[in-house]
C-alpha cells in the first residue's frame, strides 16, 4: 500500500521538480517496507541527502502523501540507512516521525551552519538494536552491496559465522609491478620473505616511511602473493579508518562479537596508515586483542605507518612495543635511477612509449614521491593523447609547465638559503658573509650544493647569490659535500632532510 | 512546484547552463584538453581522480557541475558539493555513503584547508572511492602543492591523479564565450553588443554570465532583441 503511495508521490515530484533536483534528492530515496501501516518511512543513502530532503522537501512529500493516502494519521519520516562493514547487518537510522497533522515551520536558512546542532533537521534516533522490523529489506541491501563488490572482481571471503568480506586487495599491486631501488630494497626483501613464509619470523611486518613511497604497494604485494599461492587464504587489506569504522558500527549494532570473530579469523591482516589509530583508545584496545589473537595463532600481520612506531603520539605503549616484535623496515624516497625506472615501468604498463631522456627529465624534477611521479606521467600521457604528438622532452616541458614553474618558484636560491639557515640555526647574514669558520662554512657549502642540484642557475650565478663568490668556490663546495656524504653519516642525513623539506 | 531559496539553489543545485558544451574551450587549446580529460573520466577511459585548479572566474565550478550533468546523461550517479557552503557540517556524516556514487565533485577545496576534521574526512573519502573504483573531481584556486593543507597523506593523494590547471580567458575569448553562452540560451548577441558589454562591465566571467542571464530575462519579458540601447537600459551602463 505505502509502496504505491510513494510511487504516486515520486511521480508527482518528478513532474514538479527540475530533473536535476529530482535525480539528486528524490530518486535515491527508498521506502522502508517494514514500517508500520501508517508510517511512510523513506531511507536516504547518506546523511547529506537525508538532511536536505528533511529540510526542503518533507513538507511537500507529506502533502502529497496525505493527498494520496487520505488518512490524516499518516506519519512521514526520512532517515538514513546505516551502512555497515560487509557481513554486518545494516540498520536504519530514522528521523523522528513527523505526524502529518503537525505544523512544521518552513526553513529557508542557508545550508552552511556554524555547528552541527544548528542544522535544521529533525532529531535523529536509532532503532533499537534487537528490533527485527528492518531485517528483510536491509539485509537485502547488504547482500546487494556484497554483490556489487563481487563485481569488482575482488574475491570475497567466507569466514567464521558465515560473514563475507571483500579482501580489498588491488590486484595490480604485485611484486612484479614493484620497482626495486636502494631506497626500498630492505622493505622489498622483507615483504618477499613474509609472502613466502607468512606468520614466520617477520611478524608483524611494520613498514614505515613518508607519503607515496610504495608502502601500500609492498603490503598488498604480500597479500596478492599469498592469495595467488592459496586462493582460499583469508587475507584482508584495509585502511585503519575502515577498521575503526567497522568497530564503531559493530558496537552500535551490538555485533562486536561478529567483528572480533571476523578479524581474528584472518590468515593475514594488512592495515594501512596505522598512525590514524592515534588518540582512538577504544579502537586501540580492540586492535590490541585482535593483534594478540592473530599473532598467537601464527597469522601474519602487516602494518604501514608514516613514522617509526615509537614516534606515534597518542598510541598506547603496549601497541608500540608489539609493533616492534617482528621486523620494522623503512622505505625511503626513491633516488633518481629508481624514479626513472618507476616511470618507465608505469609507461610500459599502459603501453606508452616513453623515451629514456623524457623519463629522466621528469624524474630529475619530480623528486618527492611516487604519487607525484605518477601524477606527472599521467598528465604527460594525457597531453600526448590530446595533441597526437609523441612523448619527448619538449612535450614533457609543455605538459608540466605550471608544475615546473611552481617548482622553480619554490626552490629558488633564496629559499634554499633560508631553509639551510633554519636547519643549521645560523643567520642569513652569515650565509652570505666572508666568515670561514666551520660552523658557517659547512652550511654554506651544503646550500651551494643544494642550489646546484635543485635549480638551473649557473655556477657564477650561484656564487653571486652567496655574497659574490667565485664559481670555483661553488664547484669546490659541491665536490666537498659529495665527498662528505660518502664519508660521514651526518652530512648524508642533513642532505636527505634538507632535500625532503625543499622538494615536498 | 517547490521553491528553493535562491541562496540554496545557487550553492548546491546545479546550474542548467553549466555543461561541457557551454564551456568555451576552442579546439586544440589547453582548456579543450581539460574538457576531454573530464569527459574521459566519465567514459571510464580516463583517469578516475582529477584535480582542477585555476584563478577565480576561470570556470572551475562550471566544469564540476558540467561533469555532474554529463554523468547523469550517461546514467551515472553524481554529487556536487561546494565545500565553501558546507563547512558548518560534520564532514564524516556528510560523506557517509558517498563512495556509492559514481562521481563525487568537491568544489572550493581551500575552504576546508587547515581543518583537520575535513582533511581527514576527504582523505578517507578518497580511499573509499578508490577502493570502490569510483571517481573524484576536485577544484581549488591553488595547485595541490600550494594548497595549505596539513595532512600530507591527503596532498599526495590529490597529486596522484591528473592535475589540470584551467586557464583564464583573455578578453577576446571572453567575448566569444559570452556569445557562445548567449547562443545556448537562444539569444543573438552581435559582435558590437558583446564588445560593448565587455568594455563596460567587470570582466570577470561569472559576472558577465550573470549579466547575460539578466539580459535574457529582460529580453524575454520585453520581447526585445539584444541591441546596444536595450543592453544599456537593462544593465544601466
Amino acid at each position: 500500500m505505502l509502496q504505491s503511495i510513494w510511487k504516486l508521490c515520486a511521480a508527482s515530484l518528478q513532474d514538479e521538480l527540475p530533473s536535476q533536483q529530482f535525480n539528486t534528492w528524490i530518486r535515491p530515496l527508498q521506502i522502508d517496507e517494514s514500517a508500520a501501516p501508517l508510517e511512510l518511512k523513506l531511507l536516504a543513502p547518506n546523511r547529506f541527502i537525508c538532511d536536505w530532503v528533511n529540510d526542503k522537501f518533507l513538507n511537500r512529500i507529506r502533502e502529497l502523501a496525505l493527498h494520496y493516502h487520505q488518512d490524516k494519521n499518516l506519519n512521514v519520516a526520512v532517515g538514513v540507512v546505516v551502512r555497515t562493514a560487509p557481513g554486518f547487518q545494516s540498520r536504519p537510522v530514522i528521523a523522528e516521525p513527523v505526524n502529518v497533522t503537525q505544523e512544521i515551520p518552513v526553513i529557508s536558512a542557508p545550508v552552511a551552519r556554524v555547528t552541527k546542532i544548528d542544522l535544521p533537521i529533525p532529531k535523529l534516533i536509532e532503532i533499537a538494536d534487537n528490533s527485527v522490523d528492518y531485517e528483510g529489506k536491509l539485509l537485502n541491501n547488504a547482500e546487494e552491496l556484497l554483490v556489487d563488490q563481487g563485481a569488482r572482481s575482488t574475491p570475497e571471503l567466507d569466514v567464521e559465522g558465515g560473514l563475507k568480506h571483500s579482501n580489498y586487495l588491488n590486484t595490480s599491486s604485485t611484486f612484479a609491478t614493484f620497482v626495486e631501488g636502494k631506497s626500498n630494497q630492505l622493505g622489498l626483501a622483507a615483504a618477499r620473505q613474509v609472502a613466502e613464509n607468512p606468520g614466520g619470523a617477520y611478524n608483524p611486518l611494520f613498514i614505515y616511511g613518508g607519503v607515496g613511497l610504495g608502502k601500500t604497494h609492498l603490503m598488498q604485494a604480500v597479500g596478492n602473493a599469498m592469495v595467488a599461492r592459496n586462493p582460499n587464504a583469508k587475507v584482508v587489506y584495509l585502511h585503519s579508518e575502515r577498521f575503526v569504522a567497522d568497530m564503531v558500527k559493530a558496537l552500535q549494532l551490538n555485533a562486536i562479537n561478529d567483528f572480533k570473530r571476523y578479524y581474528r579469523s584472518m590468515d593475514a591482516l594488512l592495515i594501512d596508515d596505522i598512525q590514524f589509530f592515534a588518540g582512538k583508545e577504544r579502537s586501540q584496545e580492540e586492535f590490541f586483542h585482535t593483534f594478540n589473537s592473530l599473532l598467537e595463532g601464527g597469522r601474519q600481520i602487516i602494518l604501514t605507518c608514516d613514522r617509526f612506531p615509537k614516534e606515534i603520539n597518542g598510541l598506547e605503549e603496549r601497541l608500540k612495543s608489539r609493533f616492534g616484535w617482528g621486523l620494522t623496515v623503512a622505505v625511503e624516497p626513491p633516488e633518481l635511477e629508481t624514479r626513472v625506472a618507476i616511470l618507465m615501468k608505469k609507461a610500459e604498463q599502459v603501453n606508452i612509449d616513453l623515451p629514456h631522456d623524457a623519463a629522466f627529465f621528469i624524474a630529475q624534477r619530480i623528486r618527492a614521491n611516487v604519487r607525484d611521479l605518477e601524477g606527472a606521467l599521467k598528465r604527460v600521457i594525457a597531453s600526448a593523447n590530446f595533441t597526437g604528438r609523441p612523448i619527448d622532452v619538449e612535450l614533457v616541458r609543455e605538459a608540466l609547465k605550471d608544475l615546473l614553474a611552481l617548482q622553480d618558484k619554490q626552490v629558488g636560491i633564496d629559499n634554499i638559503q633560508r631553509v639551510v639557515c633554519e636547519y643549521y640555526k645560523i643567520k642569513m647574514n652569515d650565509m652570505i658573509s666572508k666568515r670561514r669558520s666551520r660552523s658557517v662554512a659547512r652550511p654554506r657549502q651544503v646550500a651551494m650544493a643544494l642550489a646546484k642540484e635543485l635549480t638551473n642557475h649557473s655556477l657564477p650565478e650561484i656564487g653571486e647569490a652567496f655574497g659574490g663568490r667565485d664559481h670555483t668556490t661553488v664547484l669546490h663546495a659541491c665536490r666537498k659535500i659529495k665527498e662528505l656524504q660518502e664519508e660521514t653519516a651526518d652530512i648524508r642525513e642533513d642532505m636527505k632532510n634538507l632535500l625532503r623539506s625543499l622538494t615536498t | 512546484m517547490i521553491n528553493l531559496p535562491q541562496q540554496l539553489s545557487l550553492s548546491v543545485n546545479l546550474n542548467d547552463d553549466a555543461t561541457f558544451e557551454n564551456f568555451y574551450a576552442p579546439a586544440q587549446t589547453h582548456n579543450a584538453m581539460v574538457v576531454q580529460g573530464l569527459r574521459e573520466q566519465l567514459d571510464g577511459k580516463g583517469e578516475a581522480f582529477i584535480y582542477l585548479w585555476g584563478a577565480p572566474g576561470c570556470g572551475l565550478t562550471h566544469l564540476l557541475q558540467a561533469a555532474c550533468h554529463q554523468a547523469q546523461e550517461l546514467g551515472l550517479s553524481a554529487q556536487y558539493l561546494p565545500l565553501r557552503d558546507l563547512v558548518g557540517y560534520a564532514p564524516d556524516e556528510l560523506f557517509v555513503g558517498l563512495e556509492d556514487l559514481d562521481l563525487v565533485c568537491l568544489d572550493c577545496l581551500p575552504s576546508i584547508a587547515g581543518r583537520s576534521d575535513w582533511e581527514l574526512a576527504i582523505f578517507n573519502l578518497y580511499n573509499r572511492l578508490r577502493e570502490q573504483g569510483k571517481r573524484l573531481l576536485v577544484a581549488a584556486e591553488h595547485s595541490p602543492r600550494e594548497l595549505e593543507i596539513s595532512l600530507e597523506d591527503l596532498r599526495s593523494r590529490l597529486q596522484w591523479g591528473i592535475t589540470y590547471q584551467v586557464h583564464s580567458l583573455g578578453d577576446e575569448d571572453k567575448q566569444q564565450a559570452l556569445q557562445l553562452r548567449a547562443r545556448a540560451r537562444g539569444l543573438e548577441l552581435g559582435d558590437d553588443v558583446a564588445q560593448y558589454i565587455i568594455q563596460r562591465l567587470p570582466r570577470d566571467t561569472n559576472e558577465l554570465f550573470w549579466q547575460l542571464q539578466r539580459l535574457d530575462h529582460a529580453s524575454l519579458a520585453e520581447q526585445r532583441k539584444l541591441t546596444i540601447p536595450f543592453v544599456k537600459k537593462v544593465l544601466a551602463i
